[in-house]
């Protein structure tokens, strides 16, 4: 299969938004990274429904970076929804979340995520972290075809 | 089984008279007409009763009952003395050496085998199952009418026709309780339930007057004899039930204190006049009372001193001891002054009768009185006396009850207590958990939500100095490595209190935990991230402790760490863990110990080393955040146990601990 190298990163923090474009563009140049502000748009997004309706719903994202603390609809409950739903429950989600508190990361992989990541202080970390995630799941996994 | 019953006695009309109702009651009776008889009788036979007369052909009775009671054979038996009322020195003597009970002759063959019965502890017939009614009555058609009714009630029910009739159905059949027509020619239902209450075997046996009349006086007349009610033929049967059915519940709740009250009245007569003893006795006798005569005071002084009477009956005027002297005397004696006591004299004048009652008497009677009034007043006297205890037994059983109910009292005040202390704890406990789960949603937004704004600062401080570092002369680039290098020791501080505030909350889970494997594990990832460091290390083997593993972990995680960190300028860095050899700590548990040979301390700031925030050393020569110690006291306190560090400046640093067994027997 052809792979579209997309990322959909669903966080509300605009510097961190920021950062981490900055940070997978120098990871993976070829990519492309779509973003939610909330739980709701992140939804929305990948049904291509409310402000995404219109959008080619064929064009899966390989990988979701979910943040936890989310407005609207948390970062749990959007994974939830994903997993229930026939067209995104085999999209790898990797949370990335600001602390890595036990019952998050339990909670985490009840609900079905492929991976729990914490977002480091250190911008250099981040680089790292960012070069890791692009090569593991932009290039490495294997997703399903059409999602 | 069956009782064996000696009875001595040379009359042989005694002797007959009483092996026959003894035969009757199921005793195998022995008899004996001499002292002689009796002793080779004792060698052959084992006796469970024996009833002695005092007065004997070839010896004396009480003697006999001396070689009993001094007999191992025969000394737990039972023995009832008998004789004629003029030895009032005989029963003194017999009741001093032992004797069980003293029954005067001439005597009632039913009570004597009535007190023999239960001085053994006879078993009774079996008792029928359902509660047997005896109704004594002279006209047929109440009886049949009372038969049904009781019947119909479920009772079992024997009826008698007169007075004389009913006391032998009584001692036949033992009812549970008695009915009785208050008027009836021969006895009369009053003097019915008088020799129910005379007879040992039936005196509990609750009884109840009836009669046709409103009559009052018949009605106390009944009450005085011992009747536990009273009930009006007029009345529904209903009500007659009603009383009866209250009557046996009673008797049963308190049969104990019922027989006491119902037990055969003893008049104890003193006069020097042999004929007026005997009128007075036979009069009393009569009437249903158990009469002990004495000659003079001091027989009399002396018969009370053994056994004790319900009323006295006191010439003025003896040769002796006078009557005044011996009223005096009984009333001055603690245990006898509450006895009635009724002067009788001739001597027909205001003085010698205000003189007696002075003297405390409660009661005067002149000799030439009508014999109906000397037994009316001793009735008056017995049973004013009985109302008397009734009332003081009532008045301590209600003191009793103020005290069970001050005790009570006292009891709910103390759990009410108690249960207010358990709440205001589970309330505490509440308060406590609340306030955990508040501190737990702190420290969650202070890692989630602190560190958002750092790694800002850190990144886009990075950012400016990749993408601007054109633009930037030296100094503007220093000033961006110190924003990120400050935001990145923020972030480490808020790593180490949130480790801190986790290992004081988590749940302590004891295990045997191997300390060594814990250590060997840090040093190897230490040595990981700092390929290019040789340390050596010298960890024991078999450092086992009673501890949670997690918890262990970042004891170590800060004691290696440290460790580590302060040998890093040390050429030939060594760290060390172990247990003191001899050394133990105050409550005999073992020390261990992590020692390095890095920058070490001053030993003036020990006491800071432990506490969140306290560094010894700069950020420049060694970083940290000060607060790996403080989680580290916080984790060996957990297990209750102590931790301590001995130290010197370029020599190295080594720090103790100590995890006690848990206190609780749980987990070893």
């Amino acid at each position: 299969m052809t792979r579209n190298h997309g990322i959909l990163l669903v966080d509300d923090n605009k510097s961190d938004v920021e950062l981490a474009r900055r940070a997978f563009q120098r990871a993976h140049p070829t990519g492309w990274i779509a973003v939610a502000r909330d739980g709701e748009e992140a939804l929305d997004y990948l049904f291509a429904t409310g402000a995404h309706t219109g959008r080619d719903s064929t064009i899966v994202p390989e990988v979701v970076l979910l943040d936890l603390k989310l407005p609207k609809l948390d970062g749990h409950q959007v994974l939830r929804r994903m997993r229930a739903d026939e067209r995104t429950k085999r999209i790898p989600v990797v949370v990335l979340s600001s602390s890595a508190e036990r019952q998050d990361v339990l909670t985490s992989y009840e609900l079905g995520a492929n991976s729990f990541v914490r977002k480091p202080v250190d911008f250099t970390d981040f680089l790292d972290l960012a070069r890791l995630l692009a090569a593991y799941w932009l290039v490495a996994n294997e997703p399903v075809d059409g999602g | 089984m069956t009782h064996t019953v000696l009875i001595v006695d040379d009359s042989l009309t005694v002797r007959m008279d009483l092996a026959e109702a003894f035969e009757v009651a199921g005793f195998r009776p022995l008899l004996c007409g001499t002292v002689a008889d009796a002793r080779a009788l004792v060698r052959r036979e084992w006796i469970s009763i024996a009833i002695l007369d005092v007065l004997l052909p070839d010896g004396d009775g009480v003697e006999l009952l001396q070689e009993l009671k001094t007999n191992t054979k025969t000394a737990e038996a039972p023995v009832l003395m008998l004789s004629s009322e003029a030895d009032v020195k005989d029963r003194i003597r017999g009741l001093q050496t032992g004797a069980d009970d003293y029954v005067g002759k001439p005597y009632d063959t039913g009570s004597v085998v009535a007190r023999a019965r239960e001085l053994v502890h006879a078993r009774l017939p079996p008792s029928l199952e359902r509660d047997a009614v005896l109704v004594v009555d002279d006209s047929p058609t109440f009886r049949d009418e009372l038969r049904r009714a009781l019947e119909g009630a479920g009772y079992v029910v024997f009826t008698a026709a007169s007075g004389e009739e009913g006391l032998r159905a009584a001692a036949t059949h033992r009812p549970t309780a008695l009915l009785v027509d208050g008027v009836m020619p021969g006895i009369d239902g009053a003097t019915v339930i008088r020799k129910i209450r005379l007879d040992a075997a039936l005196r509990g046996t609750p009884c109840i007057l009836l009669t046709a009349s409103d009559d009052r006086g018949e009605e106390l007349r009944a009450l005085d004899a011992g009747a536990d009610a009273f009930v009006r033929k007029d009345e529904d049967l209903e009500v007659v039930l009603a009383r009866l059915g209250a009557v046996l519940r009673r008797a049963s709740n308190e049969s104990a204190d019922g027989s006491a009250l119902h037990a055969p009245k003893r008049v104890l007569v003193v006069d020097d006049s042999e004929t007026y003893l005997q009128v007075i006795a036979s009069v009393l006798r009569s009437d249903g009372y158990d009469v002990v005569m004495a000659r003079s005071g001091e027989e009399a002084l002396e018969m009370l001193a053994v056994q004790t009477v319900d009323c006295i009956l006191l010439d003025l005027v003896m040769p002796g001891l006078s009557g005044k002297d011996t009223c005096r005397q009984i009333k001055s004696t603690p245990n006898l002054r509450d006895l009635p006591l009724i002067i009788v004299t001739s001597i027909e004048d205001r003085h010698a009768m205000i003189e007696g009652l002075t003297l405390g008497a409660d009661d005067f009677i002149a000799k030439s009185s009508d014999l109906d009034v000397i037994k009316a007043r001793v009735r008056a006297q017995i049973r004013r006396k009985q109302f008397e205890d009734a009332h003081r037994r009532i008045r301590e059983e209600l003191l009793r009850s103020q005290l069970e109910a001050t005790e009570a009292r006292s009891a709910r005040q103390l759990a009410e207590a108690r249960a207010a202390l358990v709440e205001s704890k589970a309330k505490m406990a509440e308060e406590l958990e609340r306030k955990n789960k508040e501190l737990e949603a702190f420290s969650y937004s202070v890692s989630h939500d602190l560190r958002g704004p750092l790694r800002s600062i850190h990144g886009f401080s990075h950012l400016l100095l990749e993408d601007y570092a054109n633009v930037l002369d030296a100094d503007g680039r220093d000033y961006l490595l110190h924003v990120r290098a400050a935001a990145q020791r923020m972030s480490d501080i808020i790593d180490d209190l949130l480790l801190l505030s986790r290992v004081s909350r988590a749940e302590l889970r004891r295990a045997p935990t191997d300390l060594a494997e814990i250590a060997r594990n840090v040093a190897a990832e230490l040595q990981n991230r700092h390929p290019d460091r040789t340390v050596e290390l010298a960890i024991s083997e078999g450092l086992v402790a009673d501890a949670d593993y997690r918890l262990m972990r970042v004891v170590f995680d800060n004691l290696i760490g440290n460790a580590w960190k302060f040998t890093a300028k040390t050429p030939e860095a060594r760290i060390e863990l172990g247990v003191m050899e001899t050394e133990r700590d105050g409550d005999g548990n073992a020390v261990f110990f992590v020692r390095d040979n890095g920058a070490g301390f001053d030993m003036t700031y020990a006491q800071k080393l432990f506490q969140p925030f306290q560094r010894l050393h700069t950020e420049e020569e060694f970083s940290g955040t000060g607060i790996g110690l403080a989680t580290v006291q916080r984790v060996v306190d957990r297990h209750g146990g102590r931790v301590w560090a001995k130290g010197e400046v370029g020599r190295g640093a080594t720090v103790f601990f100590t995890i006690p067994r848990d206190e609780r027997g749980g987990s070893r």
